[in-house]
């Protein structure tokens, strides 16, 4: 035993690999990750900062419907002469940010409920099993779909919420398979061994091997976040409180007939083009965080 | 004996589920604000119908007797359920819920089933190239198409197809299942008239799941390649179009149990495409229900919907464990 606690001593010592130093790295080896990244950081800003550029109610101007591109209005106008850059401008917060909560609220009720359920086994794992089982077989849209009637998610924290408790089932069976093999092995039982607490095993010992798992479903959650949200503007189903994209589609298609007119087809295609986008963006950066985490798929 | 155990299990497990979905719509109707029965109550009084006929009207349009403790409501709306006995709609006044349902039901199963059929034979087929030919263009080019189909949502897809192929082209009609002039029945002009209608639901809904399959059956296969009974097919000097034919049916165990899922999901999934092509199915009738306030048909539909995912998760373990006598000895 000594011999070798000099031995160890002899060694240089082991220097933790600097996380960010790795993440610029692996960001840099592909220029399409670069790109992805460019593109979530300008949304992001659009985001924070878009609604402070234009006043609260966008100006209209009747003379100037489906008015073509032109200098003044680099994306043309809509069907009441309102400028449509600076609608996917303003529009882009409400968006994102309930994406986001969506997706926060998905990966925190999937991991909580999915390594609560894995570690703790018999009758909490039955009954947290039991109800993930409800929430995967209740489709989610007209599940939402009857909820608006009772409950106008208007808001981007109620519409986030609404969505991520209607979709973290799948997670939560995903962390409990992982957690139930996690705990079989060597290292949980020498924790356990040592007496430490079951909640320092969890979070300090078990949490940190599913959350790069945890993280690409984060990302996963966003976009899918995006579509859902979006498709619930569209199909008319939250109560429109402010203008975002899904309001100017659900606006294009059935309310003004932008489908009909050439004129009026930049206003439906705008808020298309940027939820592909941002979609775009995320696809090539989470190829990043993938070799991120996995660094054994580096050479493929 | 162990079969009829696990059969009764998944039975039981399934019953409970719809049990739950009754009860959650039956309060939630309940907690709507303003109450929707109470209010239809005040208005049919309003009108100047008696009380005792407004009750009995009310009661038969939501199932159960808006006075009266909670409990004994419940369990009305419970027996009248147990008879199939989903009360009135609203909208169309007088018009059981049961007989709606029923004739948008087809719609949905027609459209959706031949979609999904469509999708999951192209998809598979696709997923199979991908995956034996993944160091080709051939099978990089059939990737990349299906994550690229993968990644664009639903409502796009329809949105596209609607404007090129009845906008932009006038290939195909809008709207409506059928010609309004031909008279329904089993005609060759109103089989024509359908299937020209529904060509391009269909089509997005077939679409729109194609990559999905593609990426699942490439991953499948793939897996499967590496199996050790592989390689002792080809060293046993097997031909190659045996050994896809090896690799291919053991990749298609996993995808069964979602296509069986997807069944289910049918039902409530083609929301976006059946408004869209105002195609009047299922998810067009519950989207519609909403804004007609017509909630003894939003409730009924939702159950629909429900019950038949909860009836395709029963089937769809019962179906794998024939198929696969693996989970039958487990």
């Amino acid at each position: 035993m000594a011999s070798m606690n000099v031995q160890a001593k002899a060694l240089p010592p082991l220097r933790r690999p600097n996380g960010w130093r790795t993440a610029g790295r692996v960001l840099v080896r592909k220029p399409g990750r670069i790109a992805g990244l460019v593109i979530i950081l300008t949304f992001v800003l659009m985001a924070a900062f878009g609604p402070l550029l234009y006043p609260a109610t966008l100006p209209s101007d009747a003379a100037q419907i489906y008015a073509p591109p032109s200098l003044a209005h680099p994306l043309g106008t809509d069907f009441q002469g309102t400028d449509v850059l600076a609608e996917i401008i303003t529009g882009a917060r409400f968006v994102l940010l309930s994406a986001f909560l969506a997706a926060f609220f998905t990966v925190v009720f999937g991991t909580v409920i999915g390594l609560a359920a894995g570690y703790a086994r018999g009758l909490v794992d039955s009954v947290l099993m039991r109800i993930t089982d409800v929430f995967l077989t209740v489709p989610q849209f007209p599940l939402l779909i009857v909820l608006s009637t009772v409950w106008k998610f208007s808001s981007p924290l109620a519409l986030g919420f609404v969505l991520g408790i209607t979709s973290w089932g799948g997670l939560a069976r995903a962390v409990r398979s992982q957690t139930l093999s996690l705990r079989e092995r060597g290292f949980i039982e020498a924790a356990r061994g040592l007496g430490l607490s079951n909640r320092h095993i969890v979070t300090k010992e078990i949490f940190p091997n599913v959350a790069p798992f945890v993280v690409m479903n984060l990302l996963f959650a966003t976009t899918g976040s995006i579509y859902s949200e979006i498709t619930l503007f569209f199909l008319g189903i939250v109560p429109f409180s402010n203008n975002n994209w899904g309001v100017m589609l659900n606006m294009a298609f059935f309310q003004s007939g932008a489908m009909y007119t050439t004129s009026g087809l930049l206003y439906l295609m705008s808020p298309l083009a940027c939820i592909m986008l941002v979609t775009f963006g995320v696809v090539l950066v989470l190829d990043a965080v993938d070799e991120i985490f996995n660094p054994r798929l580096k050479g493929v | 004996m162990n079969y009829l155990k696990f059969l009764a299990k998944k039975l039981l497990g399934g019953l409970a589920m719809v049990y739950v979905v009754v009860t959650f719509t039956f309060f939630l109707i309940r907690l709507m604000p303003g109450n929707p029965v109470l209010a239809r109550l005040t208005s049919l009084l309003q009108s100047g119908v008696p009380y005792q006929a407004a009750k009995q009207q009310v009661a038969a349009m939501y199932g159960f007797m808006p006075h009266g403790p909670l409990i004994v409501q419940y369990f009305d709306y419970l027996g009248q359920l147990l008879h199939l006995n989903l009360g009135l709609s609203i909208a169309y006044a007088g018009v059981s819920v049961t007989h709606i349902l029923m004739s948008a039901a087809p719609w949905t199963i027609f459209m959706v089933l031949l979609g999904l059929f469509f999708s999951f034979i192209l998809g598979v087929a696709a997923g199979v190239v991908a995956a034996v030919w993944r160091n080709s263009i051939i099978g990089q080019s059939s990737t990349f198409l299906a994550t690229l189909l993968h990644g664009i949502p639903q409502f796009m897809l329809a949105l596209a197809f609607l404007y090129l192929f009845t906008t932009e082209w006038r290939l195909f009609p809008f709207g409506a299942p059928y010609d309004a002039a031909i008279h329904p029945g089993f005609s060759p002009a109103f089989v024509g008239s359908v299937a020209y209608h529904a060509i391009l639901p269909i089509l997005a809904y077939a679409i729109s799941g194609y990559g999905g399959w593609t990426l699942a059956m490439k991953s499948s296969v793939i897996s499967v390649l590496g199996d050790e009974y592989i390689l002792a097919a080809e060293l046993r000097g097997l031909t190659r179009g045996i050994r896809i034919r090896y690799v291919a049916r053991n990749a298609f165990l996993p995808l069964f149990t979602s296509l069986t899922l997807s069944l289910g999901f049918m039902f409530g999934g083609a929301i976006v495409i059946e408004t869209i092509f105002d195609y009047p199915g299922l998810g067009y009738l519950l989207n519609n229900s909403i804004g007609a306030q017509d909630y003894p048909v939003m409730q009924g539909a939702f159950l629909i919907i429900t019950a038949a995912v909860i009836v395709s998760n029963i089937l769809a373990d019962l179906l794998y464990s024939l198929i696969d006598p693996r989970i039958r000895r487990a």
